[in-house]
């Protein structure tokens, strides 16, 4: 980095100031104010690590948490299916391709919070009516329960972004080489043993890449979340993300909801920093 | 080459410096403009539904009092208003008046406000509206805005055709009485339930429905609650009474109903027959169904024993000037509350844009064209109120407390859980 010119530092200047102002100097602030009793407007005195030490009896802090495990692994398993799944249907040689293709991908373009209203219109009106007519008793009252809640966030959010993870899919299935394809099926291999052995590991760096994304994406869920369901009932459905808005601007706890965002980061980061590691270990190096 | 690169280099900073001083620049001049003839006042609130009526009313004002500009930015309610104010002050980007909530509010901001002891518009508040903008130091730091007041709403049509005087309706027998009545007739009355009980919003569980219960036992005195250690619920008996009836004859299901399906789909379109909520409704039914919202809306109390016939009324927000400002504006903001409230145009023009409970003397009872409002004030002028308490909640408790409520209408909890997680829960925050 030291021989770089003058004009190198001069271009990347505006980005580093933008990200040391927007996120180094809050998150260094951020840092110092859990240890403080800011409320947001200033402080009086420091607390240590009482913050951090009442974390560890909050139910609702940890029952949140525990929730948002249980949706990401849901999610992101999901996810990977169905955005491999419909990958793989847009690959193959159908006219159709490049309209379902589109189709896929739009739910992608909805913002979450209105995502998160019409779902919660077809949840309950909706499902609420099909299940009258046809005397479904599994289709009424959804998202008045703990279960309809969290299976509604999980169906809502695989809607969205199973578009997405697709189109990254897509671009790795497409560099698969067709000489390797043609030489396995010489070789007498079926198509699920030619998916299993040649497509799968070549496609292998899509995983890591989709894995990060929708488990970092579905660890921070806020927006689909708030409108959908708002974390009810009784909270149930709250994830960490909404929690930590819930502790600071709700309770008017600042300080203690920033001890909880920190907590978060850390864990969301180490989650994501091992995941990375473990999956580039598995990588077919070509 | 080399030196090509380095010009271009000095050339791009020599560029952006000029960008950034011509910003500067641009800063100063607007500045020079703000300290002209004109005062701006900017007043920051948290009531969307107002805004429009707000602006109409300061420009009436604004004709009498060419040297004032004010300005009116509203965020949307509750928690998002408050965590806005409170960027503003941490950014130093401070409105000159906002309003505020309650005690705990008043508390946060104490340093920031003007004390309006001697303000014209609070010597004409009407008595008891200003409990909840008294400082520590028997300051008044606010001026109520208006009073909001809440109860069961009731479709008169429907009431009509069930045979059902609502006047007769005053104790938890006669209601149950009534609901009983409406219940057997839901098919002919054309209702798919008696009630619709927003399961999803905490709040009109946590904060309005508990309040109704709570407000005797601290003498309706919400600086009292605000004081508590603990909370003894006294009348736990009847709390689960009320919210049990409304779940057993409300359209089902409960726990995922939310307050604009209650008003909009199910109260305004004759769905229901009754639903708990308050004055703040009207201007949403009347988008919905002028003729509904101004000829066929009642209100009844909730039966409180020993209290019955009484409406909880208080005042959920006041004005308060910000004392960091010019003292110019400081006096333009005060006359512009003085002209709103006491004086006689003033006191005509907010009649006539808003629709709203008045907490001042001077309003008069028949300019105040929605039946809710009108009713409800009725009330409060023959005394019958219960005070709000739940604006002296320890925070986040009422919040809470509507979730207990929820799990208890699930069945994953029992209501002696309920009451027990609740005083746990305000006895914590308080220590």
């Amino acid at each position: 980095m030291g021989n770089k010119s003058p004009v190198f530092w001069l271009f990347i200047a505006p980005v580093l100031v933008a990200l040391l102002l927007v996120v180094g100097i809050p998150l260094f602030m951020g840092f110092f104010y859990t240890f403080t009793n800011w409320n947001g407007l200033g402080f009086d005195q420091f607390v240590g690590f009482e913050h951090y030490s009442r974390l560890l009896d909050d139910e609702r802090f940890l029952s949140s948490l525990w929730f948002t495990i249980q949706f990401s692994v849901v999610s992101v398993v999901l996810l990977n299916i169905i955005g491999l799944g419909l990958a793989l249907i847009v690959t193959q040689k159908l006219k159709s391709s490049n309209f379902l293709r589109t189709i896929f991908f739009m739910p992608n373009l909805i913002g979450g919070l209105i995502l998160g209203f019409i779902w919660q219109f077809i949840f309950i009106n909706v499902f609420g009516q099909i299940g009258q007519l046809m005397n479904i008793e599994g289709l009424q009252g959804w998202l008045s329960t703990p279960a309809t809640g969290f299976w509604g966030l999980v169906i809502l959010t695989v809607w969205q972004l199973a578009g997405y993870i697709m189109i990254i899919y897509i671009a790795y299935l497409q560099n698969v080489s067709g000489e390797l394809i043609e030489a396995s099926q010489i070789d007498g291999a079926g198509p699920v043993q030619r998916f299993k052995n040649v497509t799968f590991p070549l496609i292998a760096p899509a995983f890591t890449v989709s894995m990060f994304l929708t488990l970092s994406v579905s660890f921070k869920i806020y927006d689909q979340n708030l409108s959908l369901t708002d974390g009810g009932p009784f909270n149930s459905t709250e994830m960490v993300a909404m929690n930590i808005v819930y502790t600071a601007f709700d309770s008017n706890e600042m300080a203690y909801g920033q001890a909880k965002a920190v907590v978060f980061l850390i864990f969301v980061s180490i989650i994501a920093i091992s995941q990375v590691y473990y999956n580039k270990k598995r990588e077919v190096e070509m | 080459m080399r030196s090509m690169k380095k010009l271009n280099g000095w050339l791009l900073l020599g560029l952006a410096g000029m960008i950034l001083t011509a910003c500067n620049g641009e800063d100063e001049a607007t500045e020079g403009t703000d300290e002209g003839d004109v005062v701006d006042v900017e007043i920051f609130q948290g009531k969307v539904e107002f805004r429009d009526h707000f602006i109409e009313l300061s420009e009436l004002y604004e004709e009498e009092n060419p040297n004032v500009n004010i300005e009116f930015s509203a965020v949307g309610g509750g928690t998002d208003y408050f965590s806005a104010l409170r960027s503003r002050f941490s950014s130093g980007d401070e409105p000159d008046v906002f309003s505020l909530a309650g005690p705990s509010e008043l508390n946060d901001y104490q340093d920031n406000v003007l004390d309006l002891s001697n303000h014209a518009a609070v010597d004409e508040a009407i008595e008891g509206t200003l409990e909840g903008a008294i400082d520590e130091d028997g300051n008044v730091r606010g001026i109520p805005f208006q009073q909001e007041g809440y109860g069961l709403l009731y479709n008169k049509r429907i009431f009509n055709e069930a045979g059902i005087d609502a006047d007769e309706i005053l104790t938890y027998e006669d209601l149950e009485e009534a609901v009983e009545t409406l219940d057997d007739q839901k098919d002919e009355l054309g209702i798919d339930g008696v009630f619709a009980l927003p399961g999803a919003e905490a709040w009109v569980m946590g904060d309005h429905l508990a309040n109704t219960y709570l407000s005797p036992e601290f003498n309706g005195d919400m600086m009292e609650a605000y004081e508590s250690d603990t909370v003894d619920f006294e009348r736990a008996d009847e709390m689960e009474r009320m919210l049990r009836l409304q779940n057993d004859y409300s359209i089902e299901p409960v726990l995922n109903m939310d307050y604009s399906q209650q008003v909009e789909e199910y109260f305004s379109l004759e769905r229901t027959a009754m639903i708990q909520q308050g004055d703040w409704v009207h201007p949403t039914l009347e988008q919905m169904d002028p003729d509904f919202a101004n000829e066929h809306v009642g209100v009844l109390p909730l039966p409180v024993d020993g209290y019955e016939g009484h409406i909880p009324v208080d005042v959920p927000n006041y004005w308060a000037i910000n004392d960091g400002v010019e003292d110019e504006v400081i006096e333009e903001a005060e006359a512009f509350f003085e002209w709103m409230y006491t004086d006689e145009e003033g006191i005509a023009a907010v009649q006539d844009k808003l629709d709203m409970i008045p907490a001042h003397e001077g309003f008069d009872v028949e300019e105040i064209d929605a039946p809710i409002q009108q009713e409800i004030y009725e009330y409060v002028l023959e005394d019958n109120t219960l005070g709000w308490i739940f604006t002296g909640y320890p925070q986040g408790f009422g919040n809470d407390f509507g979730a207990y409520m929820q799990e208890y209408l699930a069945g994953e909890r029992e209501w002696d859980d309920v009451i027990e997680a609740g005083q746990n829960e305000w006895e914590e925050t308080r220590q």
